[in-house]
């Protein structure tokens, strides 16, 4: 090699420009992985969720009891499995346990499948929590006025309860960008992988890491800016206007 | 009942509710008429509350029955939500929707539940919300209103459901002294449309004024039934007589 580079700094600047395609393709599989394990995620945590807060009463018919309440336990057994494991300890079983059942998972499907269900089983607390937040009257309001119980949870406490959601939404987000490093132990060529493999030919993995963690940052930088205005977004406005076209004279 | 004008619209038999060992409503039977301004008086913890809630079904009696329009209320959430829907209810907490606007919140129920298209839904909204002075707002969100614009907005709310009977909960309990006076105007105003008003409240004057009739209500029971005129001069119970006397002494001593 004619001018090999010296000291950390150019050692990182070289390693970054000679496998520029290794953490282009890392970042980009990084980015899916926890876009799509997030988005999922929360639409599984909703239903496990809605599934965990809804309650049973004397009247409801027998097969909805037997029905709702094989859902419930279901989702019970699945939240505490979920979060009292590792994810990378669930990575390594459900990759691992597929392929032994004969089923020849791709690893980034496999890693997707693990960061849904991680996701969905931390989110499920979040909107439990956040239905729980929104005070009953609401709820009360709409049934009273003979709204059914599920057309008020979809139009008056869920919206609701979603705004209070978004900022851990958002969190779980971030947290799913950095959990995916862990998805390398399954052959994910995610931004860790990618490290791993180009810092391993000239033996510079303190600079290769470095590179690594500046597009972590990067991201989560760029997107915590992005949150935090639609967060903005949707606190809405503050005033309001007048309908002066109905107002009275005499008010 | 024989008489054709006092059509009964709702009755109430043997209407109990237990809350674990407390039991708050022991066998209560009254009727409604169509027309009829009841007002239930009573200190706190008489089971007012859970009463009117019991006839809205928010709360499932443990015994007893509840008829509307001659016929025995249904038990599938169906059924239930075809009856609040002709029964409404106004809340001490308003319990406007957060999320809407004040036109959205008298336009929910009328798209929602009776179907109605846009422009009649918003039609509706608009007269409501002008009989209780507030069509101005029809952009505000109830975090923007005060306690009493609210409970005017909640009124007429229920109000665009075109209900046959209007419950109210303590709707001025939760008001500043100075609010409480326009939303008992709207509520006078409103009796005077003949719609059928169930007021649990605390506002004797208002009861008197207003009420075609008046219930006493102790530990669950209904103790006094009688028109105004008796009930505040002449009342046969002897625990009414005492809420009374004390009532009298009260607004003698802020006077």
């Amino acid at each position: 090699m004619t001018n090999t580079p010296n000291g950390v700094f150019e050692w990182i600047w070289f390693i970054a420009s000679e496998y520029a395609q290794l953490f282009v393709e890392g970042t980009l599989i990084t980015l899916a992985v926890s876009v799509a394990g997030t988005i999922l995620g929360f639409i599984l945590g909703f239903i496990v969720g809605i599934a965990e807060d809804s309650k049973l009463s004397r009247n409801d018919p027998v097969p909805k009891k037997i029905f709702l309440g094989i859902i419930k336990g279901i989702s019970k057994v699945y939240i505490e499995l979920f979060r009292g494991t590792p994810m990378i300890v669930q990575a390594m079983i459900i990759y691992y346990g597929l392929r032994q059942g004969g089923f020849e998972i791709d690893p980034i499907m496999a890693g997707i499948l693990v960061t849904v269900l991680n996701t969905g089983a931390y989110m499920a607390e979040t909107v439990r929590a956040g239905i729980k937040s929104i005070d009953i009257g609401q709820r009360e309001g709409a049934l009273a006025m003979g709204m059914s119980p599920i057309s008020a949870m979809m139009n008056i406490v869920l919206p609701q309860a979603f705004k209070n959601i978004v900022p851990e939404m958002a969190n779980m987000f971030l947290t799913n960008l950095k959990m995916t490093s862990v998805l390398n132990v399954i052959g994910v060529k995610e931004l860790f992988l990618q490290a791993k493999t180009a810092g391993g030919t000239y033996y510079k993995y303190l600079e290769s890491y470095l590179v690594i963690a500046i597009i972590y940052f990067v991201l989560c930088f760029l997107f915590n800016r992005i949150f935090l205005f639609i967060e903005k977004k949707m606190a809405g406005k503050k005033d309001y206007a007048l309908a002066v076209e109905y107002m009275d004279n005499n008010e | 009942m024989s008489d054709n004008n006092k059509k009964e619209i709702i009755r109430v038999e043997e209407l109990s509710k237990n809350f674990g060992e407390h039991q708050v409503l022991r066998k209560i039977d009254f009727s409604v008429n169509k027309g009829d301004v009841i007002c239930i008086l009573g200190s706190s913890g008489s089971g007012k509350s859970t009463l009117l809630r019991c006839i809205n079904q928010l709360e499932k009696q443990t015994y007893g029955k509840i008829y509307f329009d001659g016929k025995e209320l249904g038990r599938t959430q169906h059924e239930i939500n075809i009856y609040r829907s002709k029964v409404g209810m106004v809340f001490q907490s308003f319990n406007l929707f957060n999320n809407m606007t004040v036109l959205k919140n008298c336009m929910t129920g009328t798209r929602k539940v009776l179907h109605l298209s846009k422009e009649e839904a918003h039609e509706r909204a608009i007269n409501h919300l002008r009989s209780v002075g507030m069509a101005p707002f029809i952009n505000a969100y109830p975090a923007q209103l005060s306690g009493g614009q609210k409970q005017r907005v909640a009124i007429a709310r229920g109000l665009c459901m075109d209900p046959d009977v209007l419950l109210f909960d303590e709707p001025t309990s939760a008001l500043d002294p100075e609010m409480v006076g326009e939303v008992l105007n709207v509520m006078k105003s409103l009796a005077k449309t003949g719609l059928t008003m169930l007021i649990v409240t605390h506002e004797m004057g208002f009861a008197r004024d207003v009420s075609t009739r008046v219930l006493f209500m102790d530990k669950g029971y209904i103790v006094e039934d009688a028109p105004p005129e008796k009930f505040f001069t002449s009342p046969e119970n002897a625990r009414t007589k005492e809420f009374l006397s004390r009532y009298i002494s009260d607004g003698e001593r802020r006077s």
